[in-house]
This record gives C-alpha cells, structure tokens and sequence, in this order.
C-alpha cells in the first residue's frame, strides 16, 4: 500500500520545474508543461513557464541541460524603464538602421544556461511580428536582431526578453570583448593548422619510419623528409609562436614558466631535424615537434573555452542606475537622459526607482534601500537634508533632491574603484605547473649536457644525436598537459552540477584554502523577510492578526510588505493609507488599525506595550482601543547553511561572517551556526580590508557572496563564489558562480578542487616518472626515434585518460 | 616508385587548400559558436503549431471589426 498522497507531499522537498529551486511548503503554483501539471517556486517563475507553454515552445523543457536562472517577479516599473531606448539617440549607440528601413541591434543577455535557451529565445521572438531575423551566440551571450522599427519598437523587444526570464541589455563593443573574439579565433587558426600539418606530416613519419624499421632508398627517405620540413615548419611559425613569445616574455622578466621548457623542446627538435633533412645524416622528428605542438593547443584552447564564455557576462557597477531620470528644466518634470544631469539640476524620484545620482534630499520623506553598500534589504528612512547615493532605491513614497556631484564623484563609482583596485591586488598564488617546470627545465639541461660530455669521450660522432634524443624523448608534452587537462575536466564536471566555473586556476587556490568567508543577507539568508513569530496581545488568534496585517500590507511598497504575500487576507480593508516612515493605517469593519513602529502605534493605543527584544524586526499591530500583536520578521537561514558550514570546518577550514548589517542578528546568526568570527556593520572596503589582512598572514581566502556590495572583497579573495540571484557585478567578479543557489555546491566545489589537485599531483607523478625510466635509455642510445615518439603520445594519453576520472 | 614525386606534391597542394579553406571559414565567424551549433543539429525540432489564434487571422478579424 503506498502512503496517503499528502503525507507524500510533505516528506519530498519539491523543487521548481522551472528553475530547480525547492518550492515553499505552503505555495500550490502549478502550470501545464507537456501535458503533466508542474510545480513552481515563485510568481516570476510561473509567469514564465506559463509564457513559454502559452506560445507552444515547451519542448524547450525536454531538450535544455540545465536549469533556468530564476527570474525575477514581474514588475511593471522595470518594463517602464525598458521605454527609455525608444529614444531614437539611445538606440543609435547600439543599433543601426539600414536603407530598407529595418534596424540591426545587439543585445547582451543574462541569464542563458544552456544551448536550448538560444532556441527559446530565437524561437520566441521569431514569432513577435516584425523581427525578421534573431540569432543568439551562446558564445558570447549576444543576440542579434533584425527588426522593423515602424512595427515594433525596442523596447517590447527587451520586454518580451526579460519575460523570458533573461536579463538583456545593450550590447556595447568593448575594447575587451573584441580582443577576446579576437583571441578565440587566433587560437582556433592556430589549432586548426597544427592539427591539418600534424595528419600530413604523422603520414610522411609512418612512411620514414616503417623504413627505418624494414629499410628504405635514400631517395624516397630524403624525398619524405624534405617534404615533411615545410609543412612542420609552418605549424612551428604559426601555431606554436604563442609557447615561444610567452617563453620569452616571462624570461624577461625573470620568471620560469611551463612554456619555456615546451618552447625548448619544439625548437631544438626542429632545428635538429632540419639539420638532418639538409646533410642527410642522423634523424628527423618533424612528427613529434607537430603532434606536440596540437595536443598543448588543443589543451589550451579547451581550457580557455571553457570560461570565455564568462567574460564576456560583463558589467561594471555604472550598468546598475537607470538610464533616464525625471529631472526639472524650465519649471516642468522631463524625462532626461542620466548622463546629463549636473550638479545643482532638481530631480525626482519616485517609489521604486533607483536613486540616479548621489542626491541631497530637499523635499518629501521615504526610507532608501542601500542594499548596494550593506548588503541589507531593510531600508533607512530619509528626509529633507538627508544624502540618498545612487545605485540605492527609493521604496516608500516620492523624493525631491538636489544632485551633489557627478557620477565619477559618486560613492557608487568608489565601489566601482574598489573592485578595480581588486582585481589588480588580487594575489597569485605560485602555479604548481610553473614551480616544477623551473625544476624540470634545471634537471633536463644538466643530463643533456651529461650526456653529450660522456659520449663525446666515447664516441663524438654519436653525441650530438643522442643528447638530442634525451631532450626529445624527455619532451615535457605529459608535463605540459597535467594541469589544464586536469583543470579543464574538473570545470567540466562541475559545470554538470550546476557550478560555473570562471577562472580555472581558482581551483588550484580553493583546494589550498585555509579560510572560508561568508557574507550574510542572501548568501547564508535568503535575502527576503519571513514571518518568524506572532506574539498575540489579546486574545486574537494567529490566524486572524495575519490576515488583517496582510490586508494592510497589501497597500504598502516597503519590503516587509512581501513577507505578507502569500498570506490570504481579510478583505473588506479601505481607506488604507501610508505614513513614510512609520506605518500603515485602516479601516476594516468599522474600525481604525494601525501597524508599524511602536511610536505609531503609541498614538493610537497609548498603553502599546514595549518592543520585544529578541533580535527579529517587529512590527506592531493595534486597533482603536486595543493593541493585538507584536510580529516578528526575519531573514530565514538556508536549510542548508549549517551543514555546509560543519562540513566546511570538517575539512578543516576556518569559518567566518562578514556582513554589513549593523543590527545583532549577525552576531545571532553566526552563534545558531556556530562560526565564531564576526565582524558586522562592513562597508564594502572593510570586507576587502579584512581578507588582504588575512592573505598578509599567508592565509588563503575563500570568499562566498552575493550583492553589489560584496563585488570587491569577491574579486580580491583567492577563490570565490557568487550564489543564485546574485548581481551582474558580484558574478563577474566570482571564480564560481553557483546557478541553483544551494549552497552544498560550495562543499561539492571543495571536494572536486581537491580531487583535481590529487589528479594533478599524479599526473605528475607519471610524467616525471616516465622521464626517469626514458631518460637513461635515451643516454645509454637505445631509444630509436619511433619508439620516442611513441612514448610520448602514449604518455600524454595516459595523461588525459586520468584526468577524465575527474568528470565522473 | 617515381610516381611519389608526382603524389606527393600534390597531396601538399590540397593540405594548402584545406588549410586555406578552414582559416577562411573561422574568420567569416562559422565557427564563433561551437556549443550552440553542436546542439542545434540534433534538437531540430520546429515548435508546435501556432495555437488558437494564427497572427493574420487576428488581423482579418480586426479589419471585420
């Protein structure tokens, strides 16, 4: 017999089919995706499944790889600001319009998780009337559009996208993206004649030494040498000039790196075979100088790959303030650009729009949510006199203010600084390819010159061919190939679980690290108030108060309101009205009630009593006569924070808590899960501060993260996270971004850095191991060159092989 | 035997041309997007037909209005 269908529901964690996060217990949103109806996390999800099954593209669902991103709630104020690029001026910077009349524009979208997003999306404007063309590149998160202007205007376009559930934006060429195109091509030229030469010239080996072995007329060996010599020489010019610039480059500034014992190799193998081909003596190598040559740019080239795609998801902290502003000129309210507006202009800000500009408030009362430098998303009430920054946003109620200074003078552009300033201290730690190619190099050139001075008593015609036999066969193509194959494998098979992984070498580092650093409000929080307790004055029921305090909030902006959505409320409230920066006040069946702070409520009931003082935020509830509750909100803890914590401190790890909220839940926080370093009441420079002082102890920094305000201290930790729902900036600025927001993927991303260590170290180990056994032979002369290339191909393999034990 | 002088070059003569070909191809940018193209060739698959309302019956409707 199988259980009763609720007592099912209620032991399964049911998880969003849209964007696999788990569904809260008491939400029944469902939508019919081929044929079966699925459950869905939040309202911004629903309206999205429901849009893509709506226009019949649900195949969508059968054929993606990953989950989508979840998308944010529907607002309408964020589609209004979307009009702002029907301005003709606006559009002329990122679009063109040719003779026919229709318009050519790129847009950079966020957002995309995998390949089937580009046919949702493609698909999906098709069918808008008057696009002709929209063609998506996965590669670089752009979409190109071709549309008719008098049909359709620009702004529908970005809605229709953002109703999709992705992030667009104009797509500006950048000098960084065109040289990252650029580099992706130059690479992929490179590869693709090292891989044509390596098939002519691995035919010509087969032939010379299939002759070697069965013998072959001098004539056909010079034939097939002196046609091998150009085309190796070509892939030597043009494909592996990359390993001998960089060789030299480094050199030049005193430092070893793996491509200069790879440069020395190709080089001397070349020179030494062209030798040969020209005097008719000794042997060619041309095939293990190209096959050499392909397998590093292939190795390269995936590694590279693998989180180009990420660069280009570019934003800096500017990309985050609207586009137009209200401002006054000539005694009326215009719609102005954002660029334009100077010092001393008067401007307006409305409830929910972002503050544009640093802005001394000179008329009106609201509260501004700063969440862009504490991170917190309880806002701080300001009145005339007050400073409001840009980048924060207006909740409560309208704001007049007198621009301060420009944005370059902004507190926003400090922060914009800081993460500059990060990315450039952001300390390297020593590559472990790096350290032992100085050894390597040291340890080859002394055993070759061994050799050539032993067999130059021996036998000085030999010498030459068989040091340089050494030096082929000790070819450091498997040495070359431990880390990125290794690297490149590792961000493969996490990627699989949901972890996107930015900076490859950010592996290296996090399975080095000693300290794990957490932010608070939305990285270990989920970032949205919740009801955590009803503490009833009289003798009301819980059920009753939470239904009257929804009907009130219904009416209010603030983000406490959105803790009483999903509630179902009393109806019949009227006459609500908001009073900035205190509360809400109503009438509901012949009664007045008031809720907000203890002051507004005081005015109504005089005996209200005190504010709890457990760490929470409350909020009173009273009518005429009567006071009927306190209730407590707070920001729930993910499920999973404190077993990612413990299991961080299991691998040794020091934890710690910086946040910038200055009240004592962080101080709570941190003591329910047991870290015991806090610092609270962070400016984003001070989060910085801390983990450079922790790296000038010779500590290595984790760094887990979320907002705008945590985009310096994620770029100047050694390796770093960004969780789901985080900002454009703290994402380009983390190793790893994890995409469903469960923060196990962090211990996951732990364990994988230190397998790919341990795969690394063995590869090394082989490598190093299978010189040691080559190297004598090749001393001693027994090494003909077929079986030295040989061994390297197959050694390199072996290489590769071990590495893929990283995607299981 | 002799006939290698003649083959061979010529084999070196189409490796010229693929090679030129190839470097062609990836800077027309046929090659720019290699996740997105590697997936398209077995997820052909056109949407479902337009439900309900087809976009010119909408209009028709709207000019008998």
């Amino acid at each position: 017999m199988s259980p009763p269908a609720e007592a099912r529901v209620l032991e399964v964690p049911r998880t969003c089919f849209h964007c696999g996060e788990p569904v809260p217990a008491n939400l029944e949103l469902t939508v019919d995706i081929n044929g079966e109806p699925r459950a869905m996390c939040c309202q911004g999800c629903l309206a999205v499944a429901t849009l893509i099954a709506g226009s019949g593209l649900e195949s969508f669902y059968r054929q993606r790889t990953a989950y989508n991103e979840r998308p944010a709630t529907p607002e309408p104020a964020v589609l209004e600001q979307y009009r702002i690029y029907d301005d003709p001026a606006l559009a002329a910077t990122f679009s063109t319009t040719g003779e026919s009349g229709k318009a050519e524009t790129s847009l950079l979208l966020g957002g995309m998780s995998c390949a089937a997003c580009t046919w949702l999306i493609e698909h999906s404007l098709s069918n808008l009337p008057g696009i002709s063309r929209a063609l998506v590149n996965l590669q670089q998160n752009r979409l190109d559009i071709e549309y008719d202007p008098r049909q359709l205007q620009l702004s529908s376009i970005f809605a229709h996208i953002d109703s999709l559930g992705y992030r667009p934006q104009p797509f500006q060429t950048s000098a960084a993206r065109q040289q990252s195109m650029d580099q992706y091509r130059a690479d992929l030229r490179r590869l693709a004649v090292a891989g044509l030469g390596m098939m002519q010239v691995g035919m010509f080996a087969i032939a010379l030494h299939a002759g070697d072995i069965q013998g072959i007329e001098a004539q056909y060996q010079a034939l097939l040498r002196w046609v091998s010599l150009p085309v190796a020489a070509f892939v030597v010019l043009y494909s592996a000039r990359s390993f001998f610039s960089s060789a030299w480059r480094h050199l030049r500034q005193g430092s070893l790196v793996m491509d200069f014992p790879v440069s020395l190799a190709i080089g001397l193998a070349f020179s030494a075979s062209v030798w040969a081909t020209v005097t008719g003596t000794g042997q060619v190598y041309f095939d293990s100088v190209v096959m050499f040559t392909f397998l590093l740019l292939l190795a390269r080239f995936l590694e590279r790959r693998a989180h180009q795609r990420q660069l280009f998801i570019w934003s800096d902290a500017e990309s985050n303030l609207p586009s137009a502003a209200t401002a006054r000129c000539d005694g009326q309210w215009r719609t102005v650009p954002r660029t334009q507006l100077q010092p001393q202009d008067t401007i307006l800000i409305k409830a929910g729009e972002s503050v544009p500009v640093d802005a001394q408030v000179i008329d009106g009362t609201s509260a501004v949510q700063e969440d862009t430098f504490n991170g917190e998303h309880l806002p701080r009430t300001v009145t005339a006199g007050d400073t409001v920054y840009a980048g924060t946003v207006n909740v409560e109620a309208a704001l007049q203010a007198r621009v301060l200074v420009d944005y370059k003078d902004s507190r926003l552009a400090a922060l914009q600084q800081s993460v500059e300033l990060a990315q450039v201290s952001k300390p390297r730690l020593a590559i472990l390819a790096d350290r032992i190619a100085s050894w390597f190099i040291a340890g080859i050139l002394l055993v070759t010159v061994t050799t050539a001075a032993v067999w130059w008593q021996i036998d000085p015609d030999k010498a030459f061919w068989i040091a340089l036999s050494v030096l082929v066969i000790s070819c450091p193509c498997a040495l070359a190939l431990a880390t990125p194959a290794a690297l490149t494998n590792a961000a493969n098979a996490l990627r699989a679980r949901g972890v996107i992984v930015r900076t490859e070498n950010a592996l290296e580092a996090l399975s080095n690290c000693t300290h794990l650093v957490f932010d608070k409000t939305g990285t270990l929080t989920r970032g949205s108030l919740t009801i955590a307790e009803v503490l009833p004055l009289s003798d009301s029921e819980r059920g009753a108060i939470l239904a009257t305090a929804a009907a009130l909030q219904r009416y209010s902006t603030h983000p406490v309101a959105k803790a009483f959505r999903d509630i179902e409320e009393a109806g019949g409230c009227e006459q609500v009205a908001y009073h900035v920066g205190a509360g809400l006040e109503g009438r509901w069946s012949g009664s007045l009630y008031r809720m907000g702070s203890e002051s507004f409520c005081r005015e109504l009931v005089a005996d209200f009593p005190a504010r709890p003082t457990a760490p929470l935020y409350w909020i009173g509830l009273c009518r005429e006569g009567a006071a009927l509750a306190w209730i407590g909100l707070n920001d729930t803890v993910r499920p999973e924070a404190s077993d990612v914590i413990d299991s961080a401190r299991r691998m040794q790890l020091q934890v710690e808590l910086l946040t910038g909220d200055s009240s004592p839940q962080g101080p709570a926080l941190a003591r329910a899960l047991g870290i015991e370093t806090v610092h609270s009441n962070q400016t984003p420079q001070q989060k910085m501060a801390r983990v450079q002082y922790l790296q000038q102890h010779g500590f290595v920094v984790a760094m887990v993260g979320d907002g705008l305000n945590d985009a310096p201290v994620l770029g100047v930790a050694n390796a770093s996270f960004a969780v789901s729902d985080a900002t454009e900036l703290a994402r380009s600025q983390a190793d790893f971004v994890i995409v469903g927001g469960d923060l196990e993927k962090i211990v996951e991303t732990l364990h994988k850095a230190r397998q790919c260590r341990r795969i690394m170290l063995q590869n090394f180990a082989w490598a190093l191991g299978y010189n040691l056994c080559a190297i004598p032979l090749a001393a001693l002369g027994y090494v003909p060159p077929w079986i030295a290339a040989l061994g390297m191909s197959l050694s390199s393999l072996l290489v590769v092989a071990n590495s893929m034990r990283l995607n299981r | 035997m002799e006939s290698l002088y003649l083959l061979i070059p010529i084999a070196l003569i189409f490796c010229v041309i693929a090679i030129k070909l190839l470097l062609w191809a990836i800077s027309s940018g046929q090659y720019d997007d290699l996740d997105k193209e590697a997936w398209r060739i077995l997820a052909d698959d056109e949407p479902r037909a337009k439900p309900d309302t087809p976009p010119h019956q909408t209009s028709d409707s709207a000019r008998d209005d």
